[in-house]
Parts: C-alpha cells; structure tokens; sequence
C-alpha cells in the first residue's frame, strides 16, 4: 500500500466525478428519493370516499351519516343512486367504500330484531382494503354503543385504552422517514460504486490498471474511499431532512447513528464494487444495482412489515440482507433510544460490522488485475 | 421504407441478445425479482406476537385471549410485570402487549366501564393499526352480545385480502417501467457515444422511421419479458385471478411501454454519456414509480404530487391494470387511462424526433 499512489488515484476519481457531474446525483438523489417518499407514502387511511346509502331517513340512520361524515378518516357523501350503479363508481375507482342502510333499519332496533347493514369496500389494494374496512366497523360500532347507551341496554363495557410506543401520535413520518434512511444509504452508494469499476471496463481504461504496478487493494481503496466520503455528508444531510423537516424525534445516541451509517454505506458501496466485478456493461450493473438494491432496501425494511411477522422463505431472506439489523438500529436511535443497553442492538451492530469486512474481502478476492 | 424499418429493429434485437448479461438481468428481474417481491410481503396481520400481563383471576381475560389465535396472531405469551413486557416490546420480540389490571374484570362485572390496557410497537405502524382494530372488534363484540345490529361486509375483487399477487402485480408494473426506460435510453445513447448515430443521420433516410424502429425493438424486449412474468409468476405461482380481458392488458401494456420508451427517447435527447442516463433515468424514474398510486392512492397524497401525478404515464398504467386485473372494469371505462398513456406517449415522442432526430 502506498498512500501517494492511492492518493493520486484518489484525487483522480474526485475530478472525474466532478466533470462527468456524478456529483449532482450523489447527492439530489438521496434527499429527493426521501422527500418523494415521506411526503408521498400514507400508510393510513384518511378521507376514503364514501358513498352512504340510506333507505330508511330515519333519526339512527342520520345519527350513523352524521357520525361518518364528521370523521377524518372518511369523504362521507349521501347519495340516492342505486346499489349498482354505486358498485360501478368503484369499479371505476371513483369510490372506495359504499355503506349500506336498509329501510326500517330503525324500527327493527327498537323491537330488538336484527338488521344487517352492509359493505363494501375496494379491497384491490389488499391493505388499505383491510384498514378501511376495519375504520367503517370502528364507526358503526361506535354509533351502535352510544344508541345503546341511550337505550339503556348497556351492561359491562370494555373501553381500549391504547399507547403507541415509540410514536405516540401514530405519526406516518415518524413510522417511515428513519426507515428511508436505511433505504436511501443502501441503494444510493452502491450505484455510485458500481458505475465507478465498470466504466472503466467499457471505455478499455481498465488496462491502465492492469498495466500499472498498482495493487488490487490499492485500486479498491482508490475507488471506494471517494465514495465513502462522499456519502458520509448525506448522512448528515439525511439526519436533517428527518428531524427538521418531517419533524421525526431523535431519542438516541447520535454517534451510534453516525457510526452504524458509516459501516453501512461501506457495505452498499461493496454490493456495487461486487456488481461491477461481474459485469462489463455500465447498463447491466445499472439495472441489476437497482433491483438488487431497491427491492430489499423496501421489502425488508420494516416500512411495510416487522420482520417478525414474516414467514418461511422471506424470513430467512429479511436475516441475509444487512437492510433489517441496520432498520433496527435507526429506529432505535430515532424513536426508543435504547442505544448500546439493548443487547440486541449491539448484537446487529457486531454482524453489520463482519457483514462489511466479508464483502470488502469477497471484492478484492474477485477482481481480478489480468486480461481474461 | 418498411424494409429500413425491420433491418434497424433486427438489428437491435440481435445485439441484445449478444450481450449475455444483460439478457440474464432482463430476465431476472422479470421472473425471480417479481417472485421475491410478491412472496415477501404480507401487511395483513400474520404470526404478530402478543405479550399480556393478567392481573385478574382470569375469567374474562383467558376468553379474550382465547379469540386471538392463528394464523393472524401467535398464542399469546405471560409475561410477570409491565416492565417485562415493556422491555420486550423494545427488544421487538413482542409487537403487542395487553395489560390486564386489577380491576378490570371487576369493573366489568359491575357493569362500570372496564380499561383494557394496550401498549402498541408505533414502528410496524399498519400491524399495530389492523391489531388495534381486530382487538377492538373482539371487545366490541364481546361486551354487547345482545345489540340486533350485524355489519355485513365485503371486500370487493379480493376477499382474502391476498397481498402476494398485488405486490407481485406491482413490481412487475416498476419493472417493466425501469427497463423500457434505461435500455431505450441506453440504445441511443450508446450510439451516440460512439458517433454513429451523426452518420445515421446523415444517411437518406427518415429518421424518424429509424427511432420508431429502434423503440420499437426495446419495446417488444419487454413486451416478452411481461408475458414470461406473467405466465411464470403471476398466473403460475401465484394464481392472480383475472377479473378482465387478457388482451386489454397486453393492449395497454403496449401503450404504456411505447409511452415510457418516449420517456427514454427524452433522456436520450438529453444526455451525452452512459453514465448520464444512469443518473438520469433513475432521478426521473423513482418519482415516476412512487408517484404512481402504487404505495399510496394519488387523492391522499400532498397536493403538489398529486398534480405532478398527471404527468406520469405510469399513475394511468397502474389504475388501469388494477382495474383490469382486480376490478375486472368494462373497457368503455378504462378509456381515461388509455388516452392519458397515449397522450403523454406522443408529447415524448414529439419532442424526441425534434430533439434527437435532427443534426443541427
């Protein structure tokens, strides 16, 4: 290792990055991929247009209208249209819930009989599906209590009491901007390096290399060391944009932040060195960067689903990503702050850390400094 | 001039096949990233484990319990104290915790209202929330059995409510987005960078006739990259019900991927180098895909996005598919989406023959 050579080589990268204007990208790409997700990802359900049919008018059924119209969650219209033609809005996805009220919906509550109340929800988005309907039961039942009540056919009541942890007002930012994080450090650097070998390969200045006394580690170094630093700034960048524009709390340690994101885009900058050694083609490693980071970095970020939850086959792929021990460090420093007291943080830091030094080992075990 | 045109789309079809790799990276992302993306995923409530702490005899607590079971919810674990609990909410083995004090089977016998106390892991914020809600629906149900109101509910196109096939659907929808893109782009591009594309253009002939061709042959790489993906994938392994026409899909799929090669044709234009496509398309692609209504309905969005949506050929492809293969809509009212694919297609194209179709 000479640090002059590795210095030259380095300084070398640097000036190419900043002709060819890969720098823009290094760092427009990490901030724009976060605001377009943490403004444009919803997890919850809010303002579901409603279509409200009512056949009976009566004072329990405007008392079941009024309640819906009078909830954020729900876009309530009373309409007079009938069932099919209700169905065909959501056919033509211009409604998503139609709710139903039968006529002598009233007075068959009064003489205690039953009455069904139907409906129906869009479930072609399988989760919002799922949330909605649970919402519409939520208000009728709610409705159904207070009638109840005032019927005076209340024995013992269970009230829920719930605290979220971690998040207390149940803030989308707070649940999916530190889990963009991890996203972003682990799509953004590895395209970054993966670009840096192959180009060389399809403009033939490869051979330089091959050609020069300079040593496989040297040359990694030279390529890597680049794009470290460079993306050490977005972590502070990132840190930025959660906490000051999207407002998510930091509870933990920032130096455990700091570090654990340092390690991480070392181990993002290696899948793409990994890539760009198989590769020749600069749109190969491109395409094949994306969809082996991209789809990982979101699956099994926790985004969407615990990891906890998932079952079989994906539960050992979550484990074989670095994307979930690194999720749950982020969380942890951003909504518990836990820090190193959890042994199960310092554990996940432990296989990031030997998670980076086998991919770094893998790569300059790999590339090869000879003609094929 | 129909000969020209099949010679320059033979010839790009040729010279894609030739590069091995990225023949094997079409592939891949068409049949085994489809296949990991839908088979990873499960939002609705599965194997969600629950912690209780019960400091009652344990009468109406044991039948709370006793409701939540599999394959929504792993059998619930004893723990001795909240502390226990809480640490193992933080630790993440336990995703909810339900606390059972004193008083709460007494009050509920005397018929005073009962707290049930729920402690909720915020981070896996859409389990919490269906948890919350199938909880809630329990106690409900459990505290006025003689309340004569039943709700009869239905999920419209998908009962079960099966994420495999929407998830795998999705992802096929961003893939072949991301390759129409990058490999048109790169056509141009590359020749380009070698200069060819001058003489190209010097020659007598119409360039717009070569573009066409030259999109063309992207176009249809895809086009059968979908149909191994659907056929392998989404029918195969997981059984996609098909609510409407095949042929209308294959239609608007081909629409959509003439409009988004448009797309590629104006990174084309743009850029001089490989390496600028690259950046390009991707800054240009992530809003198109997340933009799209497939994570997010575009009416819940910020405003602004929601405007910007209108120009993404993608938000039209994706509503039409979903209708298509969910809603199993009527062709007369899946038209919007087809005018505003084909709409935008053109603007693109129009502006890619007066951009890269001209020397001077």
């Amino acid at each position: 290792m000479k640090l002059s050579v590795i210095k030259a080589y380095m300084l070398k990268e640097f000036t190419e990055l900043f002709r060819s204007k890969l720098i823009i990208m290094v760092y427009v790409m990490p901030s724009m991929i976060m605001l377009l997700f943490g403004y444009g990802i919803r997890m919850d359900v809010t303002h579901a247009r409603t279509l409200i049919i009512d056949n009976d008018h009566s004072h329990f059924s405007r008392m079941l209208t009024a309640k819906f119209e009078h909830s954020k969650y729900f876009n309530a219209k009373l309409t007079q249209i009938s069932e099919a033609e209700a169905l065909h809005r959501i056919k033509q996805a211009k409604a998503d819930i139609i709710v139903i009220i039968p006529s002598s919906f009233e007075k068959r509550i009064l003489h205690g009989q039953h009455s069904e109340i139907g409906v129906f929800v869009d479930g072609a988005f399988p989760n919002r599906g799922m949330t909605m309907e649970s919402y519409v039961q939520g208000v009728i039942l709610d409705t159904a209590q207070s009638v109840g009540r005032s019927l005076g056919r209340q024995s013992g009541m269970i009230s829920i009491n719930s605290r979220n942890l971690f998040n207390q007002a149940m803030r989308d930012a707070d649940a999916i901007v530190p889990g963009l994080i991890g996203l972003v450090l682990f799509v953004a650097p590895a395209i970054l390096s993966a670009l840096m070998i192959v180009k060389e390969k399809e403009r033939g200045t490869i051979f330089n290399f091959y050609a020069s006394p300079l040593g496989r580690g040297e040359f990694l170094a030279a390529k890597l060391i680049p794009g470290f630093l460079l993306h050490s700034l977005n972590i502070f960048i990132l840190f930025l944009w959660a906490t000051e524009l999207f407002g998510v709390p930091f509870r933990g340690s920032f130096m455990l932040y700091w570090f654990a994101a340092e390690i991480y885009i070392l181990i993002s900058l290696s899948i793409g060195m990994l890539v760009s050694v198989i590769t020749r083609k600069q749109v190969v490693a491109v395409v094949l960067t994306i969809i082996i980071t991209i789809i990982p970095g979101f699956l099994y970020s926790g985004i969407l689903m615990p990891i906890s939850s998932m079952a079989g086959e994906s539960y050992i792929e979550a484990h074989l990503f670095p994307v979930m021990y690194f999720n749950h460090i982020i969380y942890d420093c951003f909504l518990s702050g836990t820090g190193l007291a959890s042994a199960k943080t310092v554990e996940y830091l432990g296989i990031l850390i030997v998670y980076a030094a086998l991919l770094l080992a893998l790569g300059s075990m790999f590339l090869k400094k000879e003609l094929k | 001039m129909s000969h020209i045109f099949w010679v320059v789309f033979g010839k790009e079809i040729l010279s894609f096949l030739r590069s091995i790799g990225l023949v094997a990276a079409v592939l891949y992302s068409f049949t085994a990233d489809i296949y990991i993306a839908g088979e990873g995923i499960q939002i609705t409530p599965r194997n969600v484990k629950i912690g209780y702490v019960d400091d009652t005899g344990g009468g109406i607590s044991q039948k709370i319990l006793s409701r939540l079971h599999r394959p929504e919810f792993l059998a619930p674990q004893r723990f001795k104290s909240h502390e226990a609990l809480s640490r193992a909410i933080f630790d993440k083995e336990i995703l909810v915790g339900i606390l059972f004090d004193q008083d709460f089977e007494k009050d509920f016998r005397r018929g005073k209202k009962a707290q049930l106390n729920l402690l909720l892991d915020a981070t896996a914020a859409s389990q919490s929330f269906t948890t919350l809600g199938y909880l809630q629906n329990i106690v409900m149900d459990f505290s006025k059995p003689h309340f004569p109101v039943v709700i009869k509910s239905h999920k419209l196109f998908n009962e079960n409510a099966d994420n495999h096939s929407f998830m795998a659907l999705t992802e096929m929808l961003s893939v072949i987005t991301l390759l129409i893109v990058i490999l048109t782009a790169v056509v141009f591009v590359r020749e380009k960078e070698e200069g060819t594309w001058d003489i190209m253009l010097l020659m007598p002939v119409d360039p717009r006739v070569i573009i066409l061709a030259k999109s063309l042959s992207q176009v249809m790489i895809v086009m059968a990259g979908v149909i191994l993906a659907l056929g392998f994938v989404i029918f195969g392994a997981f059984d996609t019900p098909m609510n409407g026409s095949f042929w209308t899909f294959m239609l608007l799929t081909f629409f959509y991927s003439f409009s988004s090669a448009g797309i590629g044709l104006f990174v084309a234009a743009v850029s001089k180098s490989t390496m600028q496509v690259a950046q390009l398309s991707i800054v240009i692609m992530m809003p198109l895909i997340f933009l799209s209504g497939a994570w997010t309905p575009i009416y819940a969005m910020h405003p602004v996005l929601q405007f910007l949506s209108f120009f993404s050929p993608l938000r039209y492809y994706i509503e039409g598919s979903e209708s298509i293969f969910f809603r199993g809509t009527a062709f007369v009212d899946l038209l919007p989406y087809f005018g505003g694919v084909l709409i935008l297609g053109i603007l693109l194209y129009w502006y890619g023959f007066r951009k890269i179709g001209k020397l001077f």
